[in-house]
């Protein structure tokens, strides 16, 4: 079992989310949240004083699927999510030592 | 040390109170047996008859008997005056007729200057929604109840002493004939006749002052001051501790606004310099600009700069640093608002429907909210890149605030010069507060109220094209400038000296205003703080003033970010 994390761009979550049901993915857990990366923010002005936007609006996604559906799981989220321009995000992929559904108790893949 | 209602304060506001009602009702009955000439009529059915029927040049319908016989037209008036007689004689039923007609004249100026005095009213909604946007999230309970507070307060002040010191004379030299003349208030605290100071009659709107036209007239003017009143929110917001607010607000309601409110609009002396000292039409503000915007934004400048800077608003390279609005929403819907309310403000300030001057100042005022937000949305754009959505709001304001004092004698296009002016004026006034005299102002109050109210009241001086205001402060009434119905004129026209009165009239404000403000502010600073603590400051005024949040929600983000809020995040 994999865990997939993505930090996306608030406005690709529709298409990364209408690509992965598609799939087959089963759940999906969505976080808002700020940061930056190489990008570093942007300069604005207020009523004439500048200010930095340092930490940006994303939404950080986070996956659980089985090996087999790694692949194009990513590749879904890479076609979804890539608009080509900085600020696009990132995908981190970790291994999963254990998934228990709280309802039943099942334990393992079958608990995804 | 910090404003707080302790426990010794808490006696001692107890028994102020107490002896205040305990005054204000027994001055009503010592006050009501002193009235010795016009009886006030609290019932209002005596107000209306025959006497105020007038035509639409002002002409009355009855006409008086001549008494100066040296006058050169005697003559002529006597036989006016017997015609009258003779004709009243033969038809008595006339006579009934005009006196429904009389009073209905005044019914129907005292439905328009109360509907257009509960427009003004919804202009404190305007300016909460207006202010709040514009500040940061953590704040917002606070602000909201200082627009809250300030209503209350400076309401109670005024009814107490502000609206005698500012009416209690307006029957001698500026009786609201529109709604019947307020004429059981007719006398000067301080000064007498054209040289008065300081209003003396209708302390606690009882004796004289209980009274229809008057309680119709306190209706409209109770909201004027209440709009002075909040006007300094939006400059010493996120900083000032409660306490210290109320105080500032019952100077206001009580003294700083009647006073000067007396001089202009009260039969006060600066009104009368016409009569006096042959100086154009005496000062004129129609609606207020200097009266009521100029007094409050100056009022606003010296309480900012006695509070200082927001904690963090400028960098230790002395450079100010943005705290963006926290909803552009607010700000904009607040700025709808006031538009709307100020089409009570400006047609309102005729006291009466029968003035069918009404559709000008309307237009007038339009075009000058809309001219002024045009300016201020191009020059952003020229100077910066992009317009500023605040910033455009403020032009609206900017333009309308300018317009004030000018609306009624101004044709449309000299209102769209004067809102394009204004739209320039509050953007440099803007930049300038904040860069220059690092004078922290959180909704730009001290330019759009202040600066522009000040020019408003000049522009009245430059633009005023004659058309109206015949008689306006008892000057030139037959004729002005050799010309029959010849009403205010500025310099453009042909009236220099109506150009100087305004420059030294508005100059006066601003001194005035400023001057004693600053003056008993920083003493009260002095004896007690008048801003929060430094860690208040930077969680933010709402829990620890209220103990609760305006948005509570959000009391999570809040804690978290509360170390960040120096950098005007939170």
């Amino acid at each position: 079992m994999k865990r997939i994390d993505a930090v996306i761009r608030p406005s690709q979550l529709d298409e990364v989310k209408q690509r992965l049901t598609g799939l087959g993915v089963t759940g999906l857990t969505a976080f808002e949240v700020r940061g930056f990366g190489r990008q570093k923010g942007h300069t604005e002005t207020y009523r004439g004083s500048e200010y930095t936007v340092d930490f940006l609006p994303k939404i950080y996604l986070s996956i659980i699927v089985t090996e087999d559906l790694v692949d194009p799981v990513v590749e879904a989220i890479l076609e979804g999510a890539r608009t080509g321009v900085i600020g696009d995000g990132k995908i981190f992929i970790t291994s999963l030592d254990e998934v228990i559904r709280i309802r039943t108790g099942e334990r393992g893949a079958g608990a995804i | 040390m910090r404003y707080g209602f302790g426990e010794s304060s808490k006696a001692w506001i107890l028994k102020a109170v107490v002896a205040l009602l305990l005054f204000g009702a027994g001055g009503g009955t010592v006050r009501g047996v002193l009235a010795q000439d016009a009886k006030p009529d609290p019932a209002g059915t005596a107000t209306g008859d025959k006497g105020t029927v007038v035509d639409a040049t002002g002409n009355s319908f009855v006409v008086p008997e001549p008494t100066d016989k040296t006058a050169p037209d005697f003559t002529a008036n006597k036989k006016a005056f017997e015609d009258y007689q003779a004709q009243a004689a033969k038809e008595p039923l006339a006579l009934k007729v005009a006196d429904d007609v009389g009073h209905l004249r005044i019914a129907t100026n005292f439905s328009w200057t109360l509907l257009t005095g509960y427009l003004v009213l919804f202009m404190q909604a305007g300016f909460a929604l207006l202010t709040c946007g514009l500040i940061r999230k953590k704040n917002a309970g606070h602000l909201m109840m200082l627009n809250f507070a300030a209503y209350v307060f400076a309401f109670l002040a005024y009814y107490a002493v502000g609206y005698a010191f500012q009416f209690g004379a307006v029957a001698i030299n500026a009786a609201p004939s529109n709604i019947g003349g307020a004429l059981t208030l007719n006398h000067f605290l301080v000064g007498s006749g054209q040289w008065g100071f300081l209003g003396g009659k209708g302390f606690f709107m009882t004796g004289p002052a209980y009274d229809a036209s008057s309680n119709c007239l306190a209706l409209f003017e109770v909201v004027f001051m209440e709009t002075a009143g909040y006007i300094i929110v939006g400059a010493i917001c996120e900083r000032i501790t409660f306490g210290a607010f109320l105080l500032c607000e019952l100077f206001i309601g009580a003294l700083l606004y009647p006073i000067f409110g007396c001089w202009v609009w009260g039969g006060g002396w600066m009104s009368q310099l016409g009569s006096t000292m042959h100086w154009g039409h005496g000062y004129v503000d129609f609606a207020g600009s200097s009266v009521v915007h100029g007094v409050g934004g100056f009022c606003a400048m010296a309480l900012s700069v006695i509070l200082g800077p927001r904690l963090g608003k400028y960098g230790p390279d002395g450079k100010p640093r943005a705290f963006p609005a926290h909803n552009i929403v607010f700000v904009v819907s607040g700025t709808f608002i006031l538009l709307f309310g100020w089409m009570g403000f400006n047609p309102g300030s005729t006291l009466g429907a029968t003035d069918l001057r009404i559709a000008v100042v309307a237009i007038n005022t339009n075009l000058a909210a809309v001219a002024g937000s045009a300016a201020a949305m191009l020059l952003w754009y020229f100077m910066f890149g992009k317009p500023d959505i605040t910033m455009a709001c403020n032009g609206m304001l900017a333009g309308l605030v300018a317009i004030t004092a000018p609306c009624a004698f101004v044709s449309p296009t000299s209102s769209v010069v004067i809102g394009v002016v204004a739209g320039v004026i509050v953007c440099l006034g803007v930049l300038f507060n904040e860069r220059k005299l690092k004078i922290d102002d959180p909704c730009g109050a001290i330019s759009v109220h202040g600066y522009c109210g000040f020019f408003g009241a000049v522009a009245v001086g430059i633009f005023a094209d004659g058309t109206y205001g015949a008689g306006w402060n008892g000057v030139g009434a037959a004729s002005y400038l050799g010309k029959a119905g010849q009403g205010v004129t500025g310099l453009i026209h042909g009236d220099v000296s109506q150009f100087w009165t305004q420059l030294g009239g508005a100059t006066l404000m601003v001194v005035y205003a400023f001057g004693l403000t600053f003056g008993v502010f920083s003493v009260v600073n002095k004896v007690r703080s008048m801003r929060v603590s430094k860690e208040v400051e930077l969680t933010g005024l709402d829990v620890p003033e209220f103990g609760m949040l305006a948005y509570p929600e959000d009391a999570v983000e809040m804690l978290a970010t509360g170390s960040q809020a120096h950098q005007g995040r939170a």
